[in-house]
């Protein structure tokens, strides 16, 4: 540490325990003197004349004390201390203004810490795995952008990939059911490369991982468990690697124990972990998992991008007819692309909560102003006296930090448990939040930014008052017998009037923003989604495992369990699907028409197996041909259901029913088949989500899938069974879940939910940001009206005299009445015209949160005014009617 | 008849006391002011309160440290001694003071040979 800024740190100290030290070092001086005279007295002096001269030549005691004091302080930091014990003196004998002033602070602050808590959780924060910002995943390049996606054939091009790569891994999440035990249990199941545990630096407290030679099909079936499950299933025993458990009906050795908190960023976050074995021969074109890497060192995104390009070159060329869903590879940071959906709404509702703080400012600036002018002989006193101008700036500045500074320590209190209870409430699906917003907290980060806005906003909100108060005519001051004479210098009235239209206009942009949110919000609710939710019971079933491989047993399953289901008393009708509505879990498969062939090749769209009862159960309509029934079952021939979607886009002028289709021809091994037909046009669903319009789906019978789409569906989804009933569906789930377990041998299974529940789910996002932006336009509204009606009720106070002679001199009340109005209302509108324009540059930021109304839409730029004019003319009214009764004879004789 | 006293040079006295406790080990302030004294012979005049704000100055630089004891007449008193790193910085304050006195001696014979 260098010396000087050692003796700063001391003195600093210092400054604090020196009245503590002063009376030992009395006793060190008195020491020193006692040794002195005592010596005199040895060399012969009497001992009067000996203290006499050891004091002589010891020097001043006073000037010694004052010395070591001075040798004791740090001006900068005294002169603080000065100006906070007067700031805290002066504010305790206001209390209703400091109240008001740390409350409107605390709840402006407070907004910005719960923002910035979830931002610093899920933007700020670096994922919790070595290295984590040279962490990529690999992206298909699609039309509709960047897609996070990997099929065999594409991993071996990126293994190739050994200049610019390490640890080239595979992963998916999945479900797999654990039997054998006790009770059967559906887990989530992480199926994962060799490479993938040193890649995410998984910490590994028993036995070990996968081997490389694991990643090879046909070695043996292990297994490693995470360190909850082993917990919760297997009581912590560590004599548990090396034994065998069933997963999905196989036997499966158990070979290591992950460590505590690794949930692979995950909800829910993995049980177990079982290898992925990919033949880096493979040819195989389905996209049913992820992949990641580590950059080597040196190498950057650009470069690995780069190299990227050249591979995907090489892979069109090995697949000339390559009918996947990209057109190029990339990388981008996993970190990024974990968030990249919900960044867009962070940053919007960051910059709308520090427009409610800048709100907040301008109100606690005017309530400055206001007493700033109540306090003009104070300060033309401290001046007189000999305080310079820059002095009194930093008192008044000292004051303001201080209110601001408590300001923040509510805020922050208060933000964080504001943000607690919104993420508890609705969740919405944001990452890294942890459960009900766990992983949200106030750490350092969280405190350092509260305590720099709240220092930033104490000097914003106080540096305009300051320097008017500082700037005022010392003689003039002085000699104002009181400060209620006058309204106020003609500059300062400009500031207030400025401060006030500010607020005003930026409460317009703030509630136009969340108007349109509203007005989304509705439209949303408003889109028929193709399907009706209400009443369906979706039970999710893992086939995983080597029971349901091929299509009969599957088919087997679902028509012994809807069967089962259907005779259950309460239930209307009963299906299986492999992909759920909104649930965005369908594959794509590419297709073909046969007898006139696509012009481009083969093109992917959703595939969807059902049974029969599928469309029964969300009322679906078939609006042409018909639906699936019973007899189109393995042995029959091929059948296939279209949506209208798909009938527009590939059958614009034509009849498609009828037309034969060929389905994932070469896509993958065992996925041919023979062609379909058409045999029915389906109504379309908004699948991937309410705000998305319906992209073409094709149907196809459970009973009809190809081997090789079988064997892949039950390894990687859960099938789900889907029920509606014509009772509350909750209560059937259990006598359903029953039926299940005796169909299926034995299989649970797991989140169980109503298909209502999925719908909420899908918007929830939305939904909070519409709330979120709502609280704040709210929280604008009021803090703006406070603003208006706090400037024209000072107004008025401040004209009482004036306003009495106007009176006395035969004023009718009701025209001063409209003057005060009049002037309100006129800064109202000025800042409500700014704000349109404002808006108007604005909203087109929020263009992509918006659904079913434009940036621009008319309603809300004409309601909102309307609104805002409402609560303004009612915040100027009341001081306005108070101006008109105000009694003349009374306001003249109070001078 | 006694010479007169020089003032002490500023910035000097910290470098004394410094040399003084690295000399005679641990000191109170009386021992550190009386070890100047003779060292001086005499020559010097101090204040012996002075020698407390040079302590001061010492202690915030890291230089000495000080702890309580009792004196030779059982009072209390605070015994100074150096630290580490205020060895180091004697070590180097002595070589800038002998390279400073060397210049100034050599500057003045010069005056003097004219």
């Amino acid at each position: 540490m260098p010396t000087k800024l050692r003796v700063w740190i001391s003195r600093f100290f210092a400054i604090f325990v020196r009245g503590r030290q002063n009376q030992n070092f009395d006793e060190e001086l008195e020491t020193h003197l006692s040794l002195l005279t005592e010596e005199f007295i040895r060399e012969g002096m009497a001992r009067r004349e000996a203290s006499y001269a050891a004091r002589r030549q010891f020097g001043r005691f006073a000037e010694v004390k004052q010395e070591r004091y001075e040798g004791q302080s740090l001006p900068v930091i005294e002169t603080f201390l000065q100006d906070l014990r007067l700031a805290i003196r002066i504010f305790l004998r206001s209390p209703g203004f400091t109240v008001t002033a740390v409350l409107v602070l605390a709840l402006g602050i407070g907004a910005n810490t719960a923002i910035f808590s979830v931002v610093n959780a899920v933007l700020l924060k670096p994922l919790n795995y070595p290295n984590p910002d040279r962490i990529v995943q690999f992206m298909l390049s699609t039309p509709g952008g960047p897609a996070v996606g990997g099929s065999a054939a594409e991993l071996n091009i990126w293994r190739q990939q050994t200049g610019v790569f390490d640890d080239v891994s595979a992963y998916r999440l999945g479900t797999i059911n654990l039997t054998g035990e006790s009770h059967p249990e559906q887990l989530t199941l992480a199926q994962a490369s060799a490479a993938c545990f040193h890649l995410f630096g998984a910490p590994v407290i028993q036995g070990r991982t996968f081997t490389v030679e694991e990643d090879r099909p046909g070695e043996g079936q292990v297994v490693v468990l995470s360190n909850a499950l082993w917990q919760r299933r297997f009581g912590g025993d560590a004599h548990v690697v090396g034994k065998t458990i069933s997963l999905g009906g196989e036997p499966h050795t158990v070979i290591g124990i992950l460590g505590p908190g690794f949930d692979f960023d995950s909800d829910p976050p993995p049980d177990v972990w079982i290898p992925f074995p990919i033949d880096p021969n493979s040819e195989d074109q389905a996209h049913y998992f992820a992949a990641a890497a580590r950059l080597k060192p040196g190498v950057t995104l650009a470069m690995a991008n780069a190299q990227l390009q050249v591979a995907y070159a090489q892979f069109r060329r090995k697949y000339p007819h390559y009918a996947g869903v990209g057109n190029g590879f990339s990388v981008e940071r996993l970190q990024d692309r974990f968030v990249s959906d919900v960044r867009p709404a962070l940053v919007v509702l960051s910059c709308a909560v520090s427009l409610v703080l800048l709100i907040a400012c301008a109100n606690v600036a005017n309530l400055l102003l206001v007493r700033a002018t109540g306090r003009k002989r104070e300060i033309a006193i401290r001046a007189a006296v000999g305080a310079g101008r820059g002095r009194i700036i930093r008192q008044l500045l000292t004051e303001s930090v201080v209110l601001s500074v408590a300001g923040g320590g509510f805020g922050l209190g208060l933000g964080m448990a504001g943000v607690k209870a919104l993420l508890a409430m609705n969740p919405g699906n944001i990452p890294r939040i942890g459960a009900h917003g766990s992983a949200v907290t106030a750490d350092w980060r969280v405190a350092i930014f509260t305590l720099i806005m709240s220092l930033a906003t104490g000097i914003l909100f106080g540096l305009m008052p300051a320097l008017q108060a500082a700037r005022g005519d010392l003689n003039s001051s002085l000699k104002e017998s009181n400060s209620r004479s006058g309204t106020g210098s003609s500059w300062q009235h400009t500031i207030r009037s400025t401060l006030v239209i500010s607020e005003m206009a930026m409460a317009l942009v703030l509630l136009i923003g969340s108007a349109l949110l509203i007005r989304s919000f509705i439209a949303l609710r408003a889109v028929n989604p193709g399907f009706d939710s209400h009443d369906v019971l979706i039970l999710p079933m893992s086939l995983a495992g080597t029971h349901f491989v091929n299509t009969p047993a599957v088919d087997q399953l679902v028509r012994e369990g809807v069967q089962r289901i259907d005779a259950l008393p309460g239930v209307e009708a009963a299906g299986s699907t492999t992909a759920l509505p909104l649930f965005q879990n369908n594959a794509g498969l590419p297709f073909d028409v046969v007898s006139h062939p696509l012009a481009g090749g083969p093109v992917r769209v959703s595939y969807t197996a059902i049974s029969p009862g599928y469309f029964d159960v969300f009322r679906i309509p078939i609006v042409r041909g018909r639906a699936f029934t019973d007899r189109d079952g393995g042995g029959a021939a091929g059948v296939a259901i279209i949506n209208q979607a798909m009938a527009r886009k590939f059958w614009p002028d034509t009849n498609p029913v009828g037309d034969r289709i060929v389905i994932a021809k070469g896509y993958a091994p065992g996925f041919d088949e023979p062609a379909r037909q058409i045999v029915g046009i389906a109504g379309d669903i908004h699948d991937e989500g309410l705000n998305r319009t319906p992209g073409p789906i094709m149907y196809v019978p459970l009973a009809q899938i190809a081997p090789g789409i079988a064997a892949l569906f039950t390894r990687v989804t859960p099938i789900a069974w889907v029920i509606r009933t014509r009772v509350e569906p909750y209560s059937l789930s259990s006598s359903i879940e029953r039926e299940l377990l005796q169909a299926s041998g034995g299989l649970p299974v797991a989140q169980v939910r109503t298909m209502d529940e999925i719908s909420v789910r899908s918007t929830a996002r939305d939904d909070f940001n519409m709330m979120l932006m709502s609280i704040f336009g709210g929280a604008a509204l009021l803090l703006a009206a406070i603003g208006i009606y706090g400037l024209m009720s000072y107004s008025v106070r401040q004209r009482t005299q004036e306003i009495g002679i106007r009176l006395a001199l035969g004023a009718k009340s009701g025209a001063l009445r409209n003057m005060v109005v009049g002037q309100g209302m006129r800064l109202a509108l000025t800042g409500i015209a700014i704000g349109i324009l404002a808006a108007a540059g604005l909203t087109r930021f929020i263009a992509g949160f918006l659904f079913g109304v434009k940036a621009w839409d008319p309603i809300v730029f004409i309601l909102v005014p309307i609104l805002l004019i409402a609560v303004a003319l009612l915040a100027v009214w009341l001081p306005a009617l108070r101006a008109s009764r105000i009694d003349p004879i009374e306001a003249l004789r109070c001078e | 008849m006694q010479q007169p006293r020089s003032e002490i040079l500023q910035g000097t006295l910290d470098l004394l006391v410094l040399k003084a406790l690295d000399a005679m080990g641990p000191l109170h302030g009386y021992g550190i002011a009386r070890r100047l004294e003779q060292l001086s012979q005499d020559v010097l005049k101090l204040n012996e309160g002075t020698v407390y704000a040079a302590l001061l100055r010492l202690g915030q630089s890291g230089w000495i440290s000080a702890e309580w004891g009792a004196s030779e007449n059982n009072r209390r008193a605070r015994f100074y001694s150096i630290t580490k790193t205020g060895r180091k910085q004697l070590l180097s304050q002595v070589k800038n003071w002998e390279r400073i006195s060397g210049v100034v001696a050599r500057v003045l014979q010069l005056e003097g040979q004219r």
